[in-house]
């Protein structure tokens, strides 16, 4: 019940955000200098075509209209049409965004097992060199800009010892699975394809580590922080003074506690690795939602643009929503506050 | 920490100048003792130290710059491309420029970017986190905070990349984009503290004394509120100068013969891996920023959750 | 940061050190025997795999005929569609689809004999109506190359004859036919949706298009997702399958991506066979550096201009224009650009027919240069008028002709200031003449391989308000002109005014005529391409049926 209410509440919250975003994002969009419809026609289109195509996108009505248009074929699924690949823009999304989410749910994995890994390796081994070592490599891992990161990886992995793919989903000539959740190496799995999986495996690992390495940094180091200090609260003395299995005081009492601030700042985490996403896509040339997004923004394309920030806000709102369902699930003080809030 | 004031120290009613001059004291005392902390973090130092030479290096660019006019428009095709050597330790450019000239000026244009950014986006979302939070409940505390929810709902470094699309791509533009996202972070930081600051004691009891609104929110609950702020501040000057290097890095911020970081970076990644110097330099003088105010930032951080704040 | 550094750099210059030298996996299998020669038939293989040309591009790829105009989409539309009449080197048109033809007296009615047995790639046979259809597709549309065939009412007396009725002479209307490539009427129609903005023809197909074809051309689409590659397969049932390379293609994959580290990365692992052609000098010296690489060029009818503004102080005073033109360095600036560049001779790249060898050429001199600068009315306080150079951001390399331009002029005093712009901005600004720049640098591509195609396109009012031109000639007289050398029917006397026009249009020093531009591609040396047989018309350098992949 209590859940449900939490649910119910973050509904409506969202449901507000959401709208405050579409007027945002249409104000950003169309509020831009030059003739869209021009700009995607090219110079040397007639201005018959060029005025046509103004009409069916209403570009010569007052914003307040043009807005009306659009949130009412929004509110119908209906997205409008991209200028760039000149269809509708849902169509895009839904070839698109899966391949974005494989890569961001990929490098998600990445930076939970890694920046938790390191961060108890880390803990346990403190001031000596590991330690040392992993503070080092999460402090560069933090501060180095995740296109920086992606070139390097790709001068190093993917030319210099050439052992990963640089560019795209799949090899060339490897049949694309039949598509069940868009996710490329679910569906081989599912279908039972595990060479077309691991092929895919093998395209996911340098992008989803160079998006990946900022967020795993910055868990490793709350993870280490937290762990130390936890490691001298009382509780987990008394713990091991009464004789409790240590496998049980660290695995238990000392890692649950010690989450918290790790999956509290997933969110945020979150947040920064859709955003690098927009780099690192472009430069595996993955085709995905992101790299999408920033050529609409390039070309201004109009309504690709509303709709990319619009899924991804959506996407994003979801990812916070479960990350405090995470925390409630971890914390029982907080679970206590959210139902006293009620 | 409270310094018992014996009785042959106070032989009257203190005066005001007296108040003022143990306070002068006191402040003094409080530095000394937060210098001798960070001072104990070698790390910290480093950070401090870091920003400190780059800062120093960025305004006399002109003079620390082995060639000052390649930052500028100029050419010397007969000297492009070449690998770093003695005269030009981190090499030239395809248009043989040197390139520790042209990083040593591309600090120049992340330091704006960070400064004139936190300069717009701090006081605006401290003010307006600041009122939210000591009304909370109100309509005020509802009007900004939900409109600081849409403009957190979507990653800032998108929003930013999307309204610098639409501008034209300078530096100016690209700093007003990453302000419009920046503030919300600091009205929810500010309405945190705020909202909370709002029961202390010091707080109801000026209340209860009768102290104007503006008082309280500016004298008693803003200067409670400087440390996380000044230490979210430094760390932000590196994300910002990461997006202010992002933008420059698609074409919408700092805009070429300009030497931007992220600008060089873009024109340099078109020459690797052979000429990898073009494009790895200025990769290394953001990285050396950003961790110098990130290592600043965690000093300072340190520094206040020991003092209790 | 002082153990960090010295790491980073131990990278960087790792990687530094080690990609010249690729992955030697194997020896190469030095076979004295001609490339050329088919791969002996003897072999019983297992099923052979299908041998690709794989050529990156830069994204969108338009291949729809009524939509795609820019590079890459007129190389996806012409391996996959036919036209009636197919270009040839040497500027002439032959026989395509259209097996002969004939034109009236008063050179106003054009019929086209159509060839028979010719197949669309679903086995159904192209018939007089389709080239019909096409057409008025075409024009209702109007994107693309529209613009370039327009002004004629198109029949279909019978299954094999087309009537093109045009409502005045041209005499560029056989090569423009080029540009008509034929859909599958029956096909297009199956696939078009009732709801669009063309009325009674819905949305003309053009969402199906978008992602599939309906051509006869020796390739069809077989997978196209957008923005990542674009994969097509041999036509065996062609209707000119004896001219396909003996070693042609089985599939021709354009790859979404001109990132030079991955161009660089996929030439290394032996997954491209040709270059993108955005490639920058530096990367493709160190391709050509590669084993079973070569870098290679070949001119193109593309030229690069520095448009300057005819109505703007100071260069709107012919002396200070021809100041400009003799300060300039045109040694230098085409030193910069690949070798075997040359410059412009002329206002037309001088692959087109109809170019003027015999105009005005301008080389730096400075004194003539400062003797033009004093005629100038602007001459005395030049230093009062900077001239602003905007360059195209998007083409990063133009940098370094604008900076030599601001050194070059500063020799003879005149300031200048250079700025890049985002191409669509150029676009916005060049529509107008009051936010036109002083100068523009682009490149233009001519889209008929005549040179009146080009004065037309660069200096007719009609484009005034265009990129294409920031000159703002707006001259009537020379409208006229332009109009009525494109209408004479007769080629010789259509020369000689194309000639008279260019010596004219030199003299005037209208624009800054930097060089024609050479076409530069890094080419894995198995593939036996030779693009300078083909015609210069854009869309036919890479025409995958004469190109020859033996890979080892």
């Amino acid at each position: 019940m209590r859940l449900l209410g939490f649910l119910t509440r973050r509904g409506f919250q969202s449901i507000f955000v959401l709208f405050g975003l579409s007027i945002l994002i249409f104000v950003i969009a169309r509020v831009l200098p030059g003739d869209p419809a021009r700009a995607a026609l090219g110079a040397r289109a007639p201005q018959w075509v060029v005025d046509r195509l103004r009409e069916d996108m209403h570009l010569d009505e007052p914003l307040v209209a043009q807005y009306g248009y659009w949130l009412g074929d929004a509110l119908q699924g209906d997205l409008g049409i991209s200028l760039v690949t000149r269809r509708d823009v849902t169509d895009d999304i839904r070839d698109f965004l899966p391949a974005s989410l494989e890569l961001v749910m990929f490098a998600g994995l990445i930076t939970a097992v890694g920046g938790i890994g390191l961060g108890i390796l880390s803990a346990r081994n403190k001031d000596k060199w590991v330690d040392n070592f992993i503070r080092i490599f999460s402090y560069m891992g933090v501060v180095t800009p995740s296109f920086v990161a992606a070139i390097l990886l790709l001068l190093l992995f993917g030319l210099v010892l050439d052992w990963f793919p640089t560019i795209g989903r799949l090899s060339e000539g490897v049949p694309r699975p039949t598509t069940i959740t868009g996710f490329y190496t679910i569906d081989s799995l599912l279908a039972g394809q595990f060479a077309t999986a691991w092929d895919a495996l093998k395209h996911l690992i340098l992008p989803a580590v160079a998006l990946a390495l900022g967020s795993l940094s910055q868990e490793a180091r709350i993870t280490r922080s937290t762990m130390s200090d936890n490691l001298s609260k009382d509780y987990i003395a008394a713990g091991r003074a009464l004789g409790v299995p240590e496998r049980l005081v660290t695995g238990r009492f000392l890692l649950k506690a010690s989450l918290i601030p790790t999956v509290s700042i997933f969110g945020l985490d979150f947040a920064a690795t859709l955003s690098n996403a927009f780099l690192v896509e472009l430069i595996f040339v993955w085709p995905g939602i992101s790299r999408y997004g920033l050529n609409a923004m390039l070309r201004k394309d109009v309504n690709a643009i509303s709709a990319v920030i619009l899924i991804l806000g959506i996407t994003f709102i979801l990812v916070n929503i479960l990350v405090d369902l995470g925390v409630g699930a971890l914390d029982p003080r907080i679970r206590l506050r959210a139902a006293r809030s009620d | 920490m409270a310094r018992e004031i014996t009785a042959g120290e106070l032989p009257g009613p203190i005066t005001r100048e007296q108040v003022k001059q143990l306070q002068r004291k006191n402040r003094r005392e409080n530095l000394g003792r937060s210098w001798y902390k960070f001072s104990r973090n070698p790390l910290s130092v480093i950070g401090g130290a870091t920003i400190l030479v780059i800062v120093l290096v960025a305004v006399f660019a002109p003079w620390v710059a082995p060639f000052p006019e390649h930052a500028k428009p100029f050419t010397d095709f007969a000297n492009a491309s070449k690998p770093p050597s003695a005269q030009h330790l981190f090499g030239t450019d395809e248009i043989g420029r040197d390139i520790l000239s042209r990083v040593i000026f591309g600090f120049r244009f992340s330091l704006t970017m960070g400064i004139v950014v936190l300069t717009l986006v701090v006081p605006t979302g401290v003010v307006l986190g600041l009122l939210a939070g000591y009304y909370q409940g109100s309509w005020l505390d509802t009007i900004i905070m939900r409109i600081t929810d849409i403009f957190l709902a979507v990653p800032s470094l998108i929003l930013a990349l999307a309204i610098a699309a639409v501008l034209e791509p300078n530096l100016f533009n690209a700093m007003v984009a990453v302000s419009l996202m920046w503030w919300p972070w600091y009205t929810r930081l500010s309405y945190g503290l705020a909202s909370t600051l709002r029961n202390e004691f010091y707080v109801t009891s000026a209340e209860t004394l009768g102290a104007g609104k503006l008082h309280i929110l500016f004298r008693e609950i803003l200067p409670n509120m400087t440390s996380p702020i000044f230490t979210k501040m430094s760390l932000d000057m590196g994300w910002v100068i990461i997006i202010g290097a992002t933008l420059s890095f698609v074409g919408l911020g700092v805009q070429p013969p300009r030497p931007g970081l992220g600008t060089m970076m873009a024109s340099g990644a078109k020459y690797l891996p052979d000429q990898w110097w073009i494009a790895v330099f200025p990769a290394l003088g953001i990285v050396v920023v950003v961790l110098g105010f990130n290592l600043l930032g965690d000093g300072l951080r340190d520094l206040f959750s020991a003092e209790g704040v | 940061m002082k153990r960090l550094l010295p790491i980073l750099l131990g990278i960087a210059l790792l990687a530094a050190a080690c990609t010249p030298t690729p992955a030697v996996e194997e020896p190469p299998p030095e076979e004295p025997g001609a490339p050329e020669e088919p791969a002996a038939p003897e072999e019983p293989a297992a099923p052979e795999e299908p041998v690709p040309l794989r050529i990156t591009f830069a994204w969108p790829t338009f291949i729809d005929p009524a939509v795609g105009n820019d590079f890459s989409s007129s190389h996806a539309m012409t391996n996959l569609y036919d036209s009636l009449v197919f270009p040839t080197a040497d500027g002439t048109m032959d026989p395509w689809l259209a097996e002969s033809w004939e034109v009236s007296d008063d050179g106003l009615t054009y019929t086209f004999r159509l060839r028979d047995g010719v197949k669309f790639h679903d086995g159904s046979d192209l018939e007089a109506s389709d080239v019909v259809y096409s057409y008025n597709r075409f024009q209702d549309i109007g994107e693309g190359f529209a613009y370039v065939v327009s002004g004629a009412e198109v029949s279909a007396p019978d299954d094999r004859t087309v009537e093109f009725q045009l409502s005045a002479q041209s005499g560029l209307f056989i090569p423009s036919l080029v540009r008509l490539y034929v859909v599958n009427e029956d096909l297009v129609r199956a696939n078009t949706l009732a709801e669009g903005p063309y009325g009674a023809e819905g949305d003309y197909g053009k969402e199906w298009l978008l992602t599939n074809d309906a051509g006869s051309g020796p390739y069809q689409v077989v997978e196209f997702p957008l923005e990542e590659y674009l994969l097509m397969d041999k036509f065996e049932g062609w209707w000119n399958a004896a001219a396909f390379n003996p070693n042609a293609p089985d599939q021709v994959r354009f790859i979404a991506t001109t990132e030079t580290v991955t161009v660089r990365s996929l030439m290394d692992d032996g997954e491209l066979e040709i270059t993108d052609q955005w490639q920058t000098i530096e990367a493709l010296e160190a391709l050509d550096a590669m084993d079973g690489v070569s870098s290679m060029a070949f001119p193109t009818m593309n030229s690069f201009y520095y448009m300057m503004n005819n109505r703007k102080a100071p260069l709107d005073d012919v002396n200070c224009r021809r100041a400009v033109s003799y300060a300039f360095d045109y040694d230098q600036a085409v030193a910069l650009e690949w070798p075997g560049t040359k410059q412009m001779v002329g206002p037309v790249p001088a692959t087109l027919g109809g170019h003027n060898p015999d105009v005005t050429v301008y080389k730096r001199d400075l004194d003539k240069a400062r003797e033009e600068l004093a005629l100038c009315q602007y001459g005395d306080d030049i230093a009062d008028y900077p001239i602003e150079v905007v360059w195209i951001a998007e083409v990063p390399a133009e940098e370094k002709w604008a900076l030599l331009f601001q050194a070059n002029m500063a020799d003879i005093g005149i300031p200048v200031e250079v700025v890049s712009n985002p191409w669509l901005s150029v676009v916005e600004n060049t529509s107008s003449q009051e936010t036109s720049p002083h100068i523009v640098t682009i490149y233009v591509t001519a889209s008929l391989p005549e040179a009146g195609a080009m004065l037309q396109d660069r200096y007719h009012s009609s484009t005034a308000a265009t990129w294409q031109q920031n000159e703002w000639l707006l001259d009537e007289d020379l409208d006229a002109r332009i109009e009525d050398a494109l209408a004479t029917v007769d080629q010789e006397q259509r020369f000689a005014k194309y000639a008279e026009l260019q010596a004219e249009l030199a003299d005037q020093a209208v624009s800054l005529f930097l060089y024609d531009q050479l076409q530069k591609h890094a080419v894995a040396d198995y593939v036996d391409w030779r693009p300078e047989a083909n015609s210069p018309v854009q869309g036919y350098q890479i025409y995958a049926p004469f190109i020859g992949v033996s890979p080892p």
